[in-house]
């Protein structure tokens, strides 16, 4: 199934197998791409580590002298650390509840054949055209009359929620495409469909399942009008809800706020660089099918 | 909306393993009454899905399904947003949609974003995609930066963005620094720039998303088809056409359409550089930020909630035309479950 | 295989603990209410910087000491997203108990709903001595007063006096000739004339107001706030003074997505860093000013001058613009308590510390006398002086009125509409909500 097991050879039918240098053109394209994608953000990560007045008076120039206090004041405050772990919380929380929930409907609509099974599909399909800042208001009174402001259950649960069509629509032509014959083979085996389900299927969804993981934690992550209405508690804040309430509290401190903008970046982008194999297989699984 | 550009294709079809299994399909959109009392084991198993299905159906009903009915609901009055509705006007809040040349404006932008952010989007990360399908040095470091900036939140990017775009900013500097000070503009403010700063922004930020997706496609594509086409005697540019990009459809297709139903559904990223109050002005505004304008900010939660609704039907219509005509001969429709 | 079964199982078992443990932690809703004598308070307000902020921290403690038993949990929220934030708290049943109270159409909408609780029994005697009646009838409707005033914010024009003076700029301008004279002078020199933050709509909306206050009566823009409707044609006149104006060239570059009042880019910013030279505001602004400079202190060449007077026009003469910030207590607050913060906040002492921490003039008279800085002093006296004086017309008016006329304003500065076109937006809203 997944890619990295054909070895492409390169371009010129060399038939080596080791990892070639490519044509200096393609790594000056690259090279280009790679610069128009990070310039933005080391604008934001270099902001950190000027001075209001060198932002001021050169927009564009490089820090000089660098100034560290900015990055270290963020880093000793409480306040970023707190919030750092909501999110993870938040994000771990909402990962997890998306795959569990949505790999077992999943596999429901992927092999069990039964009336509804459409309507069942298509509820979930149909979630896809509903984003967050249009149910927001009906949302915030349901989860004020379930007691769950100001908590993370107030915020995982209706990502959860989400989170289940993109997963389901990714998760199922992936079960889908699971060979009837393992489980005509686990059922003689005297495997029950659960059985089947739990042995054989949870493994083998592995790549597709982690690419909706990653998605969610992602999204999770990086979410902030949710969180933005149901979290009012500064203590329960998550890193976006940080950055705005950061950058208007300290709205004359341009650097301050950039210092502490980049830092938020950091554990979404070690958490990819981490995952990014992961990531990338995954979403050839899911392509191959 | 992150979450929906983030999704990936699904399959590309027609792998040997599902089609024999087509015609055992149970008919679709029925209602689950009458059920086969032929088996014991039909209770196993209708007790199996209701266990594996339940909680994800509660969750997502209760959290998605059921706010898009009252929404629906409070759509059809005039509403203040305290306590409980009373003015039922009925489908008195649409008609002022429709009839409101803001709205008009907005469907106007709507759709140049979602124009603009295929056309500029898909060639570009195919080609791309296309230079980096080899397995060269570095490879994986390449593939990692190019993701950066899909991974960051909308929060963090509208914050940057919006900074170096200032009249006094970043961008405008490094024009005059490199004498290219002609150049300075009113980025963000300009009603006939900003659509387009607007453009580059959402290019930057999903781009890299798209390459990586036509990578994954990409991977999926025998080589021994290219291999025989070369020996065949087809030049590079020959085996793309007729071999690589054909191939490639189907993910080309699901990329293209998570990028609609993502444009018309925008909101994060001109809400946060432009306010809520000059988007319009300045010619970005969406219909999510109408709605939020007109809706929530100004307290009429009734009229803000039809708003809703509207998005809502116009994302299902697109999406179902759709699935309907080109992603019909992919896959077994996942909006229509209409696969014959 | 065993593995993998273990693995989903503690998958499962983590999914739900998490989900178990997260719904555990910081706590449900807050819940105001006496619990065996233990009273809890939320307290939204909007200074989310230094001074403003550290002032209700300290006064809210002192509070605490002074009433055994009595929580405060504050709230500061960025100004722009209060007003917003305060609606989703009431529509769904959980508003703050003591929150910031722009007043006008804004507040009748609230009490409408039943959200606001009637104070007017509640003030104490020396509250009413000390606050000016005026103060207190800008916070009542229909004679019963919704919020404790706590300073008074006349509008008008703050300007540096060194950029005047290197202009060439001798007085002040009184009439709005004297205006596009100084506009003039400004351009030759680096600086933006004036600064407008148009981001926030509202700060361009206010020349507008301003504009409506000269031409039209008194009697107009009361009627206005009931009947919504904006036929009279001096509102039009309004809308092509201000068009006239624009036409000048006044406002800085870029001032579409200039916002008001957040960070060194705002318009209070370029006003605190000598990148421009006027700002039309409130008398809040020079707390704004102060903590956007480069030393974080208030900006020492900082003077006042009333909006110009027009030619024409049947605005009486002196007439100002002003809000009365105010603090309101919900409807399901606890009463006493709550209304024992609200006079506590006016007492002399309090009001003399507001005045430390915002540079605004306090609604206590008494505390009055600790003004020091001529430009507020020249405030103060236009504002005594003044016949009438207008609650701003986007509060006035209600929010959703309020919201479209401001929209619909800077869509005429940026030259995509008319003056009619702002009747026009304002009659657009009336129909959706």
């Amino acid at each position: 199934m997944s890619a990295t097991t054909i070895d492409r050879a390169p371009r010129l039918a060399r038939p080596n197998r080791r990892q070639e240098w490519g044509s200096p053109l393609t790594y000056f394209i690259a090279l280009l791409f790679i610069a128009v994608c990070l310039a933005p953000v080391l604008y934001i990560v270099l902001g950190g580590f000027r001075s209001n007045s060198q932002i001021t008076t050169s927009p564009a120039g490089l820090p000089s002298p660098w100034l560290f206090d900015n990055y270290l004041n963020v880093l000793a405050s409480s306040t970023f650390w707190v919030e750092l772990g909501n999110s993870a919380i938040a994000a771990i929380a909402t990962t997890i509840g998306v795959v569990v929930l949505g790999l077992m409907v999943s596999f429901v609509l992927a092999r069990y054949h039964f009336r509804g099974r459409g309507a069942m599909y298509s509820l979930f399909a149909a979630g896809l055209m509903f984003p967050m800042t249009v149910a927001i208001t009906p949302l915030y009174i349901l989860v004020k009359d379930l007691g769950l402001t100001n908590s993370l259950a107030g915020v995982i649960l209706p990502q959860i929620g989400f989170g289940l069509p993109v997963t389901v629509i990714i998760l199922v032509p992936f079960l889908k495409a699971i060979p009837d014959e393992i489980e005509e083979a686990a059922a003689i085996d005297g495997a029950s469909r659960l059985g089947f389900f739990i042995r054989m299927v949870v493994p083998l969804s592995l790549p597709g399942v982690v690419t909706t993981g990653i998605l969610a934690f992602v999204a999770s992550w990086n979410s902030y009008l949710l969180p933005l209405f149901i979290l009012n508690d500064p203590s329960t804040f998550t890193l976006p809800l940080g950055v705005q309430a950061f950058a208007s509290q300290y709205s004359v401190d341009t650097a301050k706020v950039l210092a502490f903008t980049s830092l938020a970046m950091i554990p979404a982008l070690l958490f990819f660089t981490l995952f990014e194999r992961r990531i990338v297989g995954g979403l050839t699984g899911a392509v191959k099918g | 909306m992150s979450s929906l550009q983030g999704a990936a294709p699904v399959t590309d079809g027609q792998p040997p393993q599902v089609p024999a299994k087509a015609g055992e399909d149970a008919p679709r959109a029925s209602s689950p009454a009458g059920r086969p009392r032929r088996r014991a084991t039909d209770w196993r198993k209708r007790l199996e899905i209701g266990i594996l299905s339940g909680p994800a159906i509660i969750v997502f009903v209760a959290f998605v399904i059921f706010p898009v009915f009252l929404a629906a609901y409070y759509g059809f009055f005039r509403w203040k947003g305290f306590g409980a509705p009373t003015d039922f006007v009925g489908l008195g809040n649409y008609k002022v949609i429709f009839a409101d040349s803001a709205f008009h404006d907005v469907l106007v932008h709507n759709a140049i974003i979602v124009v603009l952010s295929l056309v500029i989007q898909g060639p570009i990360a195919v080609a791309v995609a296309l230079l980096l399908n080899q397995k060269i040095r570095g490879r994986s470091l390449i593939r990692v930066l190019i993701f950066v900036p899909y991974v960051i939140a909308e929060v963090i990017v509208a914050t940057g963005w919006s900074l170096m775009l200032q009249t006094n900013g970043a961008v405008n500097d490094l024009l005059q620094a490199v004498g290219l000070g002609a150049f300075r503009a009113d980025w963000l403010a300009d009603p006939k720039i900003a659509i387009w700063s607007l453009m580059v922004i959402i290019s930057w930020k999903y781009i890299g998303f798209a390459v990586i997706l036509f990578l994954a496609g990409l991977q999926g594509i025998p080589e021994e088809l290219s291999e025989a086409a070369a020996i065949d005697g087809a030049s590079y540019w020959q085996i793309q056409r007729r071999i690589t990009l054909p191939l490639l459809g189907p993910t080309i297709r699901i990329w293209a359409f998570l990028s609609i139903i993502g444009s018309l559904q925008l909101f994060d990223l001109v809400y946060i550089i432009w306010g809520q109050y000059v988007a319009s002005t300045a010619g970005t505004s969406t219909m999510a930020t109408y709605m939020v304008a007109n809706g929530r900010t100004s307290g009429n939660y009734g009229y803000g909630n039809a708003v809703a609704v509207v998005m809502f039907l116009i994302s299902l219509v697109i999406a179902l035309i759709y699935q309907r005509f080109v992603l019909r001969r992919d896959m077994a429709g996942a909006v229509t479950q209409g696969a014959k | 295989m065993k593995r993998k079964i273990r693995g989903a199982g503690i998958l499962a078992l983590g999914a739900a603990t998490a989900l178990l443990a997260t719904g555990c932690t910081a706590g449900g809703g807050d819940n105001s209410g006496s619990n065996d004598g233990k009273v809890t308070m939320t307290f939204w307000h909007n200074s989310t910087t230094g001074p403003g902020k550290a002032f209700w921290e300290k006064t809210a403690a002192d509070f605490e000491a002074a009433h055994q038993g009595v929580t405060i949990k504050i709230q500061s929220i960025q100004n722009e997203d209060l007003d917003g934030k305060l609606q989703t708290a009431m529509n769904s049943g959980d508003a703050p108990d003591i929150f910031l109270q722009r007043g006008g159409g804004k507040m009748a909408a609230m009490v409408d709903a039943g959200q606001v609780m009637d104070i007017t029994d509640s003030i104490s005697d020396e509250t009413k001595s000390a606050i000016n009646e005026g103060a207190l009838k800008g916070e009542s409707i229909d004679g019963k007063i919704y919020a404790m005033p706590i300073d008074v914010l006349p509008e008008g024009i703050y300007y540096s006096q060194d950029l005047f003076k290197k202009a060439g700029i001798d007085t002040p301008p009184a009439t709005m000739d004297e205006l596009n004279a100084a506009v003039s002078k400004l351009k030759t020199t680096d600086v933006a004339p004036i600064a407008v933050g148009a981001k926030d709509a509202w700060p361009a909306a206010h020349w507008y107001y301003n504009f409506a206050l000269r031409e039209c009566s008194e009697d107009t823009l009361q009627k206005a706030a009931s009947t919504l409707k904006f036929d009279n044609p001096c509102w039009i006149k309004a809308g092509e003074d201000l068009k006239a104006f624009n036409a000048t060239n006044p406002f800085n570059k870029g001032f579409l997505t200039t916002s008001a009042q957040q960070g060194a880019g705002s318009s209070a910013g370029l006003l605190a860093n000598h990148k421009a030279a006027m700002e039309l505001m409130g008398a809040w602004d020079p707390g704004v000013i102060a903590s956007l400079t480069p030393d974080q202190k208030p900006l020492p060449d900082l003077g006042w001058f009333a909006f110009p007077s027009i030619n024409g026009g049947e605005g009486a003469e002196g007439a100002m613009m002003g809000g009365i910030d105010g603090y309101s207590c919900s409807a399901k607050a606890p009463k006493k308590e709550c209304t024992e913060f609200l006079n506590y906040i006016t007492t002399k002492d309090v009001q003399e510390a507001y005045y430390e921490a915002f540079h605004a003039i306090p609604v206590n008279t008494a505390a009055q006398g600790v003004i020091t800085e001529p430009y507020l002093k020249s405030v103060l006296e236009a504002y005594n002086k003044a016949p009438f004086v207008s609650q701003y017309l986007d509060t006035l008016y209600g929010q959703n009125v309020g919201n479209a006329l401001n929209t619909g304003v800077v869509n005429m500065l940026a030259g995509k509409g008319s003056p009619q076109d702002i009747i026009k937006a304002v009659d657009e809203a009336a129909a959706k909500g």
